[in-house]
């Protein structure tokens, strides 16, 4: 094992004991302010929402890093690329590790978003792990473009909740808000955002696409982590969205879509993991509806799901991975017999596709049995629906498994090493443990619905041998699945013809077509802007001279447009003003560069003498050194050029027309700059408040010049922000020119 | 290649220069001129040397090659002081003393956290102006 996989392994061990030891020490939190104006608050605390996907995530990733440790370097070796490459991935697995703890711990909801687009960040370098092919590249901008897109619904949410409720302290906001058109407008952004995250549909169609990651950023990031966060939201928000009854059943009607297309999708899917990708959609689809119930039962059945399905799905990734690391194939047709080659594997996705289809003696059975109690307390045209899901689950997953381990094909198997194993037997073991004692589980499910119901939501499980709804239920199920399985080869034509209708007319082509139609929009403004320097600058000062020009015109203007008397005081103001202006008609006549740069200098540093005529000295500073910089600049620039070509620039002569323009682009912008300039200057100056206090305050900060206690005190923040501007632009301009930053 | 007068003034300039961007970073909150334009002055001073010497010369004599670090360890500053009070449950960039409490002399200078602020800035634009110049200077060099 690679330094790097050892450290992702240990972060996430650590994280995963530390949350246990966390919840078993009664709880953690911490709370800083770090915006005491905005009531921004550093909160994050364990509750039992947050342990659950807090130990979800760690746990599993402590699994999949491990499985990654042995993957990861012979993905590389296979596509010919260094080593090294390896520390990327770890290290965007734990950052997306991080994120996601983050998120889960987070009390506020500005800092919940702040870890939401964490884990986006982190979802796009790990979906484009391999940057040298396009369909990754792209896949990673999809993921990126929906789940970012859609997050700034969330922020959007936060910002109406704030202006409702004027926090955004998540227990204070439900313990204030009521039903209402707030609620209702918030509820249903952050459930877009939130569905958008856990792929449902209509935006599902970034999932199948992100299984271009390798095989163990799939596993963790849909299984355990980045769809399990969308989800985590709905259930953290449940009791605000609880309010309205309208979004849980939007909740509802989704989630059964997803269903639906998700699990037809995976019965059609013939690529290992584009079916698994497809059955996470539907998985999810079951949570949602759960979600979309409501209620004790549902907030229930969602906990245990969730944690039954990141336990078995991240499984059943690692073994389409091992699977193809062992044959070099993808495809179910030219898979089977592998049970005999590779018969731990075997085991252990047996157990976890035993979990997902809800056979008892695992895990699974008991989140079918609190999905079916709470389908069938809804009514019974959604206990039909509920069936009908767990048969489709069932037969997709039977046909993954069947067409995989058992039958024949003429596959060469080579071995692979036991990491890519062992944690497949690990989560088989642990889901049959939770079929048998499923008591631990139950109390962390528990816990954690008892957040989202708002209140006690027993997760009652145990085996009843007797005609209760629920095992009538699942009885169907498994029946109907059974049927399904072996029917499916005849399906086969009705579910191509499904998915064809999906590519066709589905969600994707909508993305593909507006992110095609945004590029080309772009392209046509960027051809009018920035045809030559001209047209750009023109671009910028025409339509800047319009706006200020109609400002000029609607604003009131008494008592401004003075001229006032001028003093024999005022005598060096006005001739330094008059050589700035001399300078400034002296910038139009050159033509060779260098005295164009010294005109241009000519006229800064004028206005550097009238600021510090006027009294701002430490302008006049700022303004003569910058003015300095740049004629340096200027003269540096010019000395890397060959002088032939400045020669020939200088003797380029305009059209006529090209004059005529810039003449007519020159004047408006001037004629406005100086009404406004005038109005503003001869305007009564009004009292400013801020700048007495900034006055007064300056003792207190043991400053005489006031302008720099602003800069690196009462305005530090603003100065903070800027120096971070400053040093992307060196970035920039280094990447831009070098290639690279060289810290 | 330059006129020796240039190149004269443009050595002999750049130690007193340095002092007085020095002098105008410890000095900014008495006086006028702060981080931003202490940075400045040092950069014109390199500048200077770029276009008296050349690019092989200057970063021959001068650390140039240090300088994306340069900017870094400004930042770095700048966010420690920004950050530092929050571990003391105070509100971010709450500098010390505390008003009302006299700072600590060194002569005529004083010693307060936003001048530690200050030099964070101070170095930053020193940083990035260095970076943005060495790109211009030389564009097509491979990086090392």
């Amino acid at each position: 094992m690679s330094a790097s996989a050892i450290a992702a392994v240990a972060v996430a061990a650590v994280a995963f004991v530390a949350t246990w030891a966390a919840w078993a020490a009664g709880g953690f939190a911490v709370d800083v302010p770090w915006a005491p104006a905005w009531d921004l608050r550093l909160s994050l605390e364990l509750d039992g929402l947050g342990l659950l996907y807090a130990l979800l995530a760690a746990g599993v990733g402590v699994l999949v890093f491990a499985y990654a440790s042995a993957y990861v370097p012979r993905h590389l070796a296979h596509e010919g690329r260094p080593r090294r490459e390896e520390a990327r991935l770890h290290g965007a697995m734990a950052l997306f590790l991080v994120s996601m703890l983050g998120l889960v711990l987070a009390r506020d909801l500005v800092l919940l978003f702040v870890f939401w687009d964490l884990t986006a960040i982190a979802s796009w370098l790990l979906i484009g792990f391999d940057r040298a092919n396009r369909s990754a590249r792209l896949s990673a901008l999809m993921a990126l473009l929906v789940t970012t897109i859609t997050a700034v619904l969330l922020l959007v949410a936060i910002l109406v909740l704030r202006a409702e409720y004027g926090t955004t302290q998540i227990d204070e906001l439900i313990a204030v808000a009521r039903p209402g058109w707030a609620v209702a407008l918030a509820g249903a952004l952050i459930a877009a955002a939130a569905l958008a995250k856990s792929a449902q549909a209509p935006l599902h169609f970034w999932l199948p696409r992100a299984m271009a990651a390798p095989t163990p950023v799939s596993a963790y990031l849909h299984s355990a982590a980045m769809v399990a966060a969308g989800v985590f939201l709905v259930s953290r928000a449940h009791p605000l969205l609880a309010l309205e009854p309208a979004l849980l059943d939007g909740l509802l009607a989704i989630g059964l879509l997803s269903i639906a297309v998700g699990g037809l999708l995976a019965l059609w899917a013939t690529d290992l993991k584009r079916l698994l990708a497809y059955s996470t959609v539907s998985q999810y689809g079951y949570v949602v509806v759960m979600l979309g119930v409501g209620g004790a039962a549902g907030a229930a059945g969602a906990c245990l799901y969730v944690l039954a399905h990141a336990l078995a799905k991240s499984a059943l990734f690692m073994t389409a991975g091992a699977v193809t690391e062992a044959t070099g194939r993808r495809e179910l047709p030219r898979l089977g017999g592998l049970a005999r080659r590779m018969p731990l594997l075997a085991a252990g996705s047996g157990a976890a596709v035993a979990t997902l289809a809800a056979l008892p003696l695992t895990l699974g059975f008991f989140k079918d049995e609190l999905f079916f109690h709470a389908a069938a307390e809804r009514g019974t045209w959604l206990a039909v629906a509920a069936v009908a899901s767990a048969a489709l689950t069932l037969a997709y997953l039977g046909r993954f498994w069947g067409g995989v381990f058992l039958g024949r094909s003429d596959a060469e198997v080579r071995p692979v090493p036991r990491r890519l194993v062992w944690p497949v037997v690990a989560l088989g073991t642990l889901v049959v443990a939770g079929g048998i004692a499923p008591g631990p589980f139950a109390a962390l499910a528990e816990d954690g619905a008892a957040v989202t119901a708002g209140g006690p939501a027993p997760v009652d499980v145990a085996y009843h041998l007797d005609g209760r709804t629920e095992n009538v239920m699942a009885l169907a199920a498994w029946l109907a699945g059974a049927l399904l399985l072996v029917a499916r080869p005849r399906l086969q034509g009705a579910l191509s013809a499904l998915a064809r209708a999906g590519e066709a007319v589905g969600p994707e082509r909508v993305y593909t077509a507006s992110l095609a139609g945004l590029n080309a929009l772009s392209n046509r403004i960027h051809d009018v802007e920035v045809r030559d320097l001209r047209a750009r600058i023109a671009a910028v000062l025409v339509p800047a001279s319009a706006l200020i020009a109609l400002g000029v015109v609607l604003t009131p203007t008494g008592g401004t447009y003075a001229v006032g008397p001028v003093e024999l005081e005022d005598l060096p103001l006005v001739l330094v003003l008059a050589v700035g202006a001399l300078a400034a008609l002296a910038t139009t006549r050159p033509r060779r560069h260098l005295r164009l740069a010294l005109a241009l200098s000519a006229v800064g540093f004028s206005l550097a003498v009238v600021y510090a005529l006027l009294g701002g000295a430490d302008i006049a500073l700022v303004a003569v050194l910058v003015e300095t910089l740049f004629a340096l600049l200027f003269v540096g620039v010019f000395s890397l050029i060959p002088a032939r070509e400045l020669r020939r620039e200088a003797r380029r002569r305009s059209t006529g027309r090209t004059r005529a323009r810039n003449l007519v682009i020159a004047a408006t912008s001037g004629v406005v700059t100086t009404l406004v300039a005038w109005g503003a200057f001869s305007r009564p100056i009004p009292d400013d408040p801020a700048a007495e206090r900034y006055l007064a305050l300056a003792d207190d900060a043991h400053g005489k010049d006031v302008v720099t206690v602003i800069l690196a005190d009462f305005r530090g923040l603003d100065t903070l922000v800027e120096i971070t501007v400053v040093l992307v632009a060196a970035i920039a301009v280094a990447t831009l020119l070098h290639g690279r930053f060289r810290a | 290649m330059t006129s020796i007068l240039t190149r004269y003034v443009a050595r002999a300039l750049l130690a007193p220069v340095l002092i007085v961007s020095v002098g105008i970073l410890v000095k900014g909150y008495a006086d006028v001129g702060d981080g931003f334009a202490a940075g400045v002055v040092a950069a014109l001073a390199l500048l200077l040397q770029y276009v008296a010497f050349g690019t092989d010369a200057v970063e021959h004599a001068l650390p140039i090659r240090w300088a994306p670090g340069i900017a870094i360890a400004g930042l770095a500053i700048a966010v420690l002081v920004f950050a530092v009070p929050m571990a003391f449950g105070e509100p971010p960039l709450e500098h010390a003393p505390p008003a009302g409490e006299e700072p600590v002399h060194l002569g005529s200078l004083e010693l307060i956290t936003a001048v530690v602020f200050d030099v964070g800035v101070f170095l930053l634009v020193i940083g990035a102006v260095g970076t943005i110049i060495g790109s211009l200077v030389d564009p097509d060099r491979e990086a090392p």
